[in-house]
């Protein structure tokens, strides 16, 4: 039995290794915005999303979400709520040896769109002609940003996977005007500034759709004074 | 291991973002009040020169004087109401009194999240009567809570 394992000839070139990896499109929740939203009934954020392996390296992602902002301070109060879609490309940083297709360390490059009204109920001025109390009807806006994703996420049990990741977006547009600059954009976060950042937590379920295997880098032995002696004679 | 290790690094996570998100009112630092922003000019020399007296009050309102028998006022500092396409000021220089007419177009503008909304002025004409001021120049009709000047009053 031992003897009709095939073994190289001298001379021949091993076969490679290889490791057979699992291609998965993913549906997840993020689940973050739920937990703030506990906390903080002024912000309500939920934000679903699919992405599909195209190999070990790279998924394609596409997501959505829909976000009620309220804030209220002692001179003004301000409302913001609507829809965003994102699409992307997710990269893995793990090499097929290591993520197995269950281990996920890289970073999401993302383009999103935001669909929202913004408006001011209220608002009090004051000067030296006296105070008054305004509001700025709500109007709709479309904003663009982009976003790029780094974190982790791992397969913790058959087919649901876990994960968290670091949000940093900056605005493209806005889609107001430079006066009334919208503080919440749906999906990027705060509009007053042109950076953004965010937290992610999410869960996955994960639907294999076709595993391939993918041959492993080999390590060149390092030449030693005794090989290189071998290969003189 | 690993898994235990994703989920503590998870809830770390979680905890910082509650943070991020509490809603505790933020204080402002930053001018909230856009004012005309208007320096004196000698016009026999062309030159900025602060008069030796300065008087400003608003017309048609009970507010008292902007500036009382000031010096060294080199640049004043006018407010206009948003509540109105005029706004009028009794000038005094040097005890001679004159009648300066700013006619706007006002529209709100967010300061800052912090700092909440302001009025901005699109300062649209000039008038003034000639007992001591001898021009005014709309110098930027922009009237903001930035330092760029709006008016250059000649006397």
């Amino acid at each position: 039995m031992l003897l009709s394992v095939p073994r190289p000839a001298c001379g021949q070139t091993e076969a490679p290794d290889t490791v057979e990896i699992p291609l998965n499109i993913r549906i997840g929740a993020e689940l973050a915005g739920h937990v703030i939203w506990l906390t903080d009934r002024n912000n309500f954020n939920t934000e679903g999303f699919i992405s599909a392996d195209l190999n070990e390296k790279y998924s394609i992602f596409a997501g959505g979400g829909y976000s009620d902002y309220k804030y209220s301070q002692y001179n003004y109060e301000y409302l913001s709520s609507g829809f965003f879609l994102k699409a992307g490309v997710d990269i893995n940083f793990f090499g097929p040896a290591k993520s197995k297709g269950k281990y996920w360390a890289g970073v999401g490059l993302r383009y999103g769109i935001s669909s929202f009204s913004s408006g001011v109920p209220v608002f009090e001025y004051e000067n030296y002609w006296g105070s008054i109390t305004s509001s700025i009807p709500p109007s709709d806006f479309i904003g663009h940003y982009l976003e790029a994703s780094p974190g982790f996420r791992a397969e913790m049990f058959r087919n649901f996977t876990m994960g968290w990741s670091v949000n940093i977006r900056r605005l493209i547009h806005s889609g107001a005007g430079k006066d009334l600059r919208p503080i919440y954009i749906p999906g990027f976060g705060q509009g007053s500034e042109n950076v953004g950042f965010g937290i992610s937590y999410f869960l996955l379920w994960n639907i294999r759709w076709k595993t391939i295997s993918v041959i492993l880098k080999q390590e060149l032995p390092e030449e030693t004074e005794e090989t290189q002696a071998a290969q003189v004679r | 291991m690993r898994k235990q290790k994703i989920t503590g690094l998870a809830a770390v996570m979680i905890a910082l973002a509650t943070g991020f998100f509490s809603c505790t009112p933020e204080s402002c630092f930053e001018e909230t009040i856009a004012k005309i922003k208007a320096p004196f000019y000698l016009s026999s020399t062309q030159k900025i020169k602060a008069p030796d007296n300065l008087t400003v009050s608003g017309l048609n309102t009970d507010a008292g004087p902007v500036y009382e028998n000031s010096k060294s006022v080199t640049r004043a500092e006018l407010p206009l109401n948003p509540q109105a396409a005029m706004s009028s000021f009794a000038v005094i220089i040097n005890g001679i009194s004159d009648t300066l007419m700013l006619q706007y177009s006002s529209f709100p503008h967010l300061v800052s999240k912090e700092c909440g909304y302001t009025f901005y002025f699109k300062l649209e004409s000039v008038a003034h009567t000639n007992n001591n001021i001898d021009s005014v120049l709309i110098w930027n009709p922009s009237v903001t809570t930035g330092d760029e000047d709006n008016l250059r009053i000649f006397y």
